[in-house]
């Protein structure tokens, strides 16, 4: 598999499916018994590419008697960085993950999803060109996760690469621009996210509510699936033409449409018949 | 970056040669530790008859390594605690004091305690002569292993001398090991404790000697002066007639003090001794047969009946006999050399 | 040397904020403080109890610190997985080992200090007083000998500094092999059997009666396992012994080679572990 540069790459998969071993093998925790990689064309866990790159791990833990602006030095310590120019971008960190206004609390009496914002900054404290981030938005809340998917669209904008590692795929899917799906170790489904979900069937989905006066029979007709929950209606059609039949028809008869376009398939669908594909093996 | 094999094998390569090179920096660490008495390990051979389940409170007290001094303090403290509970636990005292000297073998107090414990009080405790026979020799080994790991300070010569002196009465043994304590520092008093057992021995001329001796030292030994009269007084005129080869006038002397004191040892130790000079082993023989009859304590008396009968080919009665524990001690003492200065 | 310094201090720092090291150290200083008054405990001997409380509490209590820091440092790393964050920087295994050591190192080292110092302050106030009762005659001293007294403490306070370092690099090791616990026992068992190393020694001896393969076997065991006694001077301080600079460095040069050994095995054991 393969990363481009500047882009959101999302490695998803079942737990145990291998991600962190593939993360692993990335940074050079582990080594690889067989096989190869590259990181910058630096071969696996040569140190050339640590310089460049930040690692967010899935549920950290930092040195806990240490508070915000102390571990932050820590790391940046370790990359040789020091003085004023470390202490700017220590402050810029924290005001991007928003921790500035609680650097002095100490991560002992952090909750899970501070850990996570100062586990952000220092993954970012090299401005690496490239972070890896593992299971990045699990358990924040609703509110940190969209501030977590702003901050890698921010990074993705300033030309990183930002490498996910989820299971969360309907995270993933408004996220990531290349995916690869990964099952009992095996890579599935490969490529970019929009010509994963791209329909090959030329279909058309509908989805409509207000239809008292239409036709059921007339829709049936037309459609190739139709179904009806509560007073709201969906279908499948075959062609575009034939989509435009039915709206229009739905329009006349005082009916409101939700939905239409052309079928996609959700970055589950892909997941779910990819490992399906991997339990047949 | 992931070792490569032949990388990880010059790695252990070079533990090993590392290993190597340690070799000898650690035998010439562990020598001059023993030329400096800095801390030698504890061998087992320095057990000297005593009890085979020391070995394991050897190995247990090395494994405690540096706080092995501290455990025997706090063992040493415990015992004081049984010990002031009475006599009931007196050979959980033994035990206790044991354990301590294993543990902490350059302590001398312990040692001593230990030594007098077994040779005096535990002795007492029981009749059976058997028994006192073991604690007797346990007392003595225990003394001679406390030497062994001390042989620098006078104490533990002293103890010992005590103990040949006063519980085995073998003088001769006694002056041995009081002399051996003389090498080092030592308190006054051990001096006269040698004319003290020559006086009994009986051998006034050493006796005489050694008081001189004292006197010599400390002019002001009042015990060395008093002493030194009684012994001219009493005991000297007979010793030089008998010296002479004038036995009878010498008797005749000696029966004038004992008419004085009757029951005194040391005046039938010389009249005995005369007698044996003079070839009268019958006499010398009767004569040491009342010494032990008026004196309990008197063994060598004991001793020497059992040796003169045997001599003169007659038989003993057990009453007058020197228990045998006792005799042991006293014939294995006199195959037994007195350590020279330094260390064993 | 960077990265080992930065990961030296960040241990530092958090050893020191370990709630159980602090009790250690507290408890240990009140020990030592005690044998202020515990000396009377022991007529005829306090000077021997005063030395075997304060040398024998700062090495058992020293070896304390030394093993339950030691061992947590590379497993609860790996547990917790700062080590992630760690190994993904410029920093490789062996200055990630290095500066976990010199880190826990600086600790039990500043830990003894505070624990010599205390015995050694408490000694300097108490000793002239018992040295005292001494009065010239022989069999009323103090029960040990007087000769280089102050200095041979110092000197075994320092070899104990020594031995604390080689435990220190033990733990460490145990460290990246086991999980915390296996690795306390570990270290525990091989500290108390590297006291009888002589012990294997003398079995080794054919004297013995030991078979061929058991006399080899004692043998490599005495030559690999630290030998934790060389660091005691006790009998020195009891009998009064001088003790000179150069043997000193022998000992401090022994001690080394173990450290050097053992974080050599430390980091093979350690390079190619997966985290």
């Amino acid at each position: 598999m393969e990363v481009e540069e500047g882009s959101i790459f999302g490695l998803v998969g079942p737990n145990g499916s291998g991600k962190t071993t593939t993360l692993k093998l990335l940074l050079g925790l582990i080594y690889p018994t067989q096989g190869s990689g590259k990181v910058f064309d630096f071969p696996l866990g040569s140190p050339e590419y640590k310089q460049r790159i930040g690692f967010l791990p899935e549920g950290p833990y930092f040195y806990d008697h240490l508070n915000a602006i102390e571990l932050l030095q820590f790391y940046g310590g370790l990359f040789g960085l020091g003085g004023g120019k470390l202490e700017a971008r220590i402050e810029e960190l924290l005001r991007l993950v928003g921790m500035w206004d609680r650097r002095e609390i100490r991560i002992r009496n952090y909750s899970r999803g501070m850990l996570q914002r100062i586990g952000v900054a220092q993954a970012l404290i090299n401005n690496p060109d490239m972070v890896f981030l593992d299971e990045p938005t699990a358990g924040l809340d609703p509110t940190a996760q969209i501030e977590m998917r702003d901050l890698m669209h921010q990074l993705r904008d300033q030309g990183k690469t930002v490498f996910l590692c989820s299971h969360l795929l309907k995270e993933m899917e408004p996220l990531c621009d290349a995916v690869v799906v990964l099952s009992r170790g095996v890579v599935r489904r490969q490529g970019r996210i929009c010509d994963l979900l791209a329909v090959q069937s030329g279909r058309y989905q509908l989805r409509a509510t207000g239809c008292a006066n239409v036709s059921m029979q007339s829709l049936r007709d037309k459609a190739l699936d139709l179904t009806v929950t509560g007073n709201e209606i969906s279908l499948l059609v075959a062609d575009q033409p034939q989509a435009l039949v039915v709206a229009q028809e739905i329009a006349d008869g005082g009916g409101t449409i939700l939905e239409f376009g052309a079928q996609t398939r959700s970055l589950e669908d892909v997941f779910i018949e990819a490992v399906a594909a991997g339990g047949s093996d | 970056m992931k070792a490569k094999p032949w990388q990880q094998a010059v790695g252990w390569a070079l533990i090993v040669a590392l290993l190597l090179v340690i070799q000898p920096v650690d035998r010439k660490v562990e020598r001059d530790r023993i030329v400096l008495g800095m801390h030698s390990p504890t061998p087992l051979t320095k057990i000297v008859d005593f009890d085979p389940t020391a070995i394991s409170g050897v190995v247990m007290g090395a494994a405690l390594g540096g706080f092995r001094g501290l455990a025997a303090t706090m063992m040493w403290l415990k015992m004081q605690e049984l010990w002031d509970r009475g006599q009931g636990t007196w050979f959980s005292c033994l035990q206790v004091m044991r354990n301590v000297t294993l543990l902490d073998p350059y302590w001398i107090e312990p040692w001593k305690i230990l030594g007098w414990h077994l040779a005096y009080n535990l002795y007492v405790e029981t009749k059976d002569p058997q028994e006192r026979g073991v604690l007797l020799a346990k007392g003595v080994a225990a003394l001679k292993e406390g030497i062994s790991w001390n042989p620098n300070t006078y104490e533990l010569y002293a103890e010992l001398g005590w103990t040949y002196f006063d519980k085995i009465r073998d003088y001769e043994e006694a002056t041995k090991w009081f002399r051996a304590s003389l090498q080092f520092p030592h308190p006054e008093y051990l001096e006269r404790m040698i004319a003290h057992a020559y006086e009994q021995l009986p051998d006034m001329d050493r006796a005489l000697d050694w008081y001189d001796y004292c006197l010599k030292r400390n002019p002001d030994d009042g015990t060395a002066r008093g002493a030194t009269t009684t012994l001219r007084l009493r005991y000297l005129p007979a010793w030089r007639l008998m010296q002479a080869g004038k036995y009878d006038e010498a008797l005749k002397a000696i029966d004038q003090h004992l008419r004085v004191d009757p029951n005194g040892t040391i005046g039938l130790h010389v009249k005995a001794h005369i007698y044996e000079q003079a070839g009268r082993k019958r006499e010398a023989l009767e004569t040491w047969r009342v010494s032990a009859r008026v004196s309990a304590t008197d063994q060598l008396a004991r001793y020497k009946v059992s040796e003169l009968s045997a001599e003169l080919g007659l038989p003993v009665s057990p009453e007058e006999q020197a228990p045998t524990y006792l005799m042991e001690q006293y014939e294995s003492s006199k195959r037994m050399a007195v350590p020279r200065r330094g260390r064993l | 040397m960077r990265a080992i310094y930065r990961v030296a201090t960040a241990t530092f720092h958090e050893a020191w904020r370990r709630r159980f090291l602090n009790a250690i150290l507290i408890f240990a200083v009140l020990i030592i403080g005690s044998s202020w008054s515990l000396a009377y405990l022991q007529p005829g001997a306090e000077l021997k109890l005063l030395i075997d409380i304060g040398l024998g509490s700062t090495r058992f209590f020293g070896m304390l610190i030394a093993v339950f820091l030691g061992v947590r440092l590379i497993s609860d790393e790996i547990e917790k997985r700062t080590i992630h964050t760690i190994l993904t920087k410029p920093v490789t295994r062996a200055q990630f080992l290095l500066g976990k050591f010199f880190g826990s190192w600086a600790t039990v080292m500043s830990n003894m200090l505070l624990m010599s110092l205390a015995f050694y302050v408490v000694f300097m106030i108490k000793a002239p007083g018992f040295l005292l009762k001494t009065g010239g005659t022989p069999g009323e001293g103090p029960g040990i000998a007087t000769e280089f007294l102050y200095s041979n403490i110092a000197k075994a306070l320092g070899l104990t500094l020594v031995e604390m370092t080689v435990v220190t690099a033990l733990a460490v090791m145990a460290s990246t092999l086991f999980s915390w616990i296996m690795a306390a026992i570990f270290s525990f068992f091989v500290y108390f059997v590297g006291q009888v190393a002589n012990f294997f020694k003398s079995l080794a001896n054919p004297e013995h009666g030991a078979g061929t393969l058991s006399q080899v076997i004692f043998r490599l065991l005495y030559g690999i396992l630290p030998h934790f006694e060389v660091f005691d001077m006790r009998e020195a301080i009891l009998k009064g012994t001088y003790v000179g600079w150069e043997t000193l460095g022998m000992h401090t040069g022994l001690g080394l080679l173990y450290t050097v050994v053992i974080l050599g095995i430390a980091y093979l054991a350690f390079m190619n572990r997966e985290v």
